[in-house]
């Protein structure tokens, strides 16, 4: 059994060698402590760059998908586009569609007031005998339906040479008017034609000339004239239906006041209707005549 | 639908028959037609109107009084009422306005403008 101290010789190397067994270990640990902690760094900044290279990762991935999705928000706006010129398109077409429709509402419209002008007219002429409410509704007739502000209906008297005044508006009472001649100036020159003058508001005339001068035609006979002198301020203008008034006030006017004429002196309506009666027995005794019979027969 | 009644007071058969024309052409509208303003307050007494047009110039009475006669009325003092005045009468329209009238047209009457009066003042 041999103890420390048994040994001289290794007993006067010990100290050397314990200092440097211990210098050993100190550098051994030493290294491997720096080592560890270049290890431990190393990894630190593999981590590091790891955690940086999945950051990256994902924002690329972000990226991508957004890219994807810009992609499809692309897609979605060229065809809402799309749909949006071609729903302008339409609208553009409805709009036309719709103004052609207007104006042809707005035509039938002005047709079927023109109408009922006519018709008014027409009806209010043929509702009575009485030759002096034919003169009021021939009167009112230029006044609500042509617009006239101030006008003359004359008369012409049998021989044809006189105009006299039966009815106006604008000019005071027409008892205090005075009759014209039915042979001169522009008056005669429609008692002779029997074709209405008929000027736009604006046209130049004579002085004192009428803007419109209407003859009441029955039978191709002038039996009478309307002078128009003025129009209401707010109108400018002929209408259209003014011509198809004018031509029904010419006829239906004069028919109106020669039929009212002749009934006022008879004292009804069947006496009115006698002449005709007897007319008609005529014609039926005519018909069933011996003669007429016999010629047929045979 | 709602159903309008209008009585026209007015003694030109000829206007008479145009307003008639006009008011024909709104949907559900019965009209009902007078002569002159007494033959209007007649009208009035026996029943209700949504809405009255009158002239202003007719003989026995004219559209004035019996504006004025309308709004008295129990049953007519709220209902709205048009008169007819020619282009000149500045003064009868604006006494007619202040006596109660709720709108006025003038003369030569056009079918479209009564239309749009009407429709304005019935809310339709």
């Amino acid at each position: 059994m041999s103890t420390r101290n048994d040994n001289p010789e290794r007993a006067s190397e010990r100290p050397d060698l314990r200092a440097e067994r211990e210098t050993f270990v100190r550098n051994f640990l030493h290294k491997g402590v720096e080592l560890t902690e270049d290890l431990i760094n190393e990894n630190r900044g593999l981590e590091a760059q790891l955690q940086k290279f999945q950051e990256e990762n994902a924002r690329l991935r972000a990226q991508l998908a957004s890219n994807d999705a810009i992609r499809e928000l692309l897609q979605t706006i060229e065809s809402l586009q799309e749909e949006r010129t071609g729903l302008l398109n339409r609208s553009d077409e409805l709009e036309k569609q719709h103004e052609v429709h207007r104006e042809r509402y707005s035509a039938v419209e002005q047709e079927l007031n023109d109408l009922a002008s006519l018709y008014i007219a027409s009806f209010q002429l043929s509702a009575t005998l009485s030759v002096r409410r034919v003169v009021r509704h021939i009167c009112e007739l230029l006044e609500q339906l042509i617009g006239a502000q101030s006008f003359v209906v004359y008369l012409v008297t049998p021989d044809g040479k006189r105009a006299c005044p039966i009815g106006s508006r604008g000019h005071g009472n027409t008892k205090f008017l005075m009759p014209l001649s039915a042979e001169e100036g522009p008056i005669g020159d429609v008692c002779l034609t029997g074709v209405a003058r008929v000027f736009a508001p604006d046209d130049v005339r004579e002085p004192g000339d009428p803007i419109a001068l209407l003859p009441l035609v029955f039978d191709q006979e002038v039996i009478g004239v309307i002078a128009v002198d003025s129009l209401l301020p707010h109108k400018r203008a002929w209408a259209r239906v003014d011509d198809e008034l004018f031509k029904l006030l010419s006829l239906h006017g004069a028919t109106a006041l020669i039929a009212a004429n002749i009934y006022e002196k008879q004292p009804g309506g069947r006496a009115a209707l006698a002449d005709l009666s007897e007319y008609v027995e005529d014609r039926e005794s005519l018909r069933h005549s011996p003669a007429l019979d016999a010629k047929a027969g045979g | 639908m709602t159903n309008y009644s209008c009585l026209v007071v007015e003694d030109s058969p000829m206007m008479r028959q145009l307003i008639v024309f006009a008011l024909s052409r709104i949907k559900n509208m019965t009209v009902t037609e007078a002569d002159d303003g007494i033959v209007g307050l007649k009208k009035i007494a026996q029943a209700r109107f949504d809405l009255i047009i009158t002239d202003i110039n007719m003989p026995i009475m004219d559209g004035l009084k019996l504006v004025r006669k309308i709004r008295t009325d129990e049953r007519h003092k709220d209902v709205p009422v048009i008169v007819i005045t020619t282009e000149g009468s500045k003064e009868d329209r604006e006494r007619a306005m202040a006596l109660g009238a709720s709108a006025y047209i003038t003369k030569p009457i056009q079918a479209p403008q009564v239309i749009e009066t009407v429709k304005e003042l019935l809310k339709i």
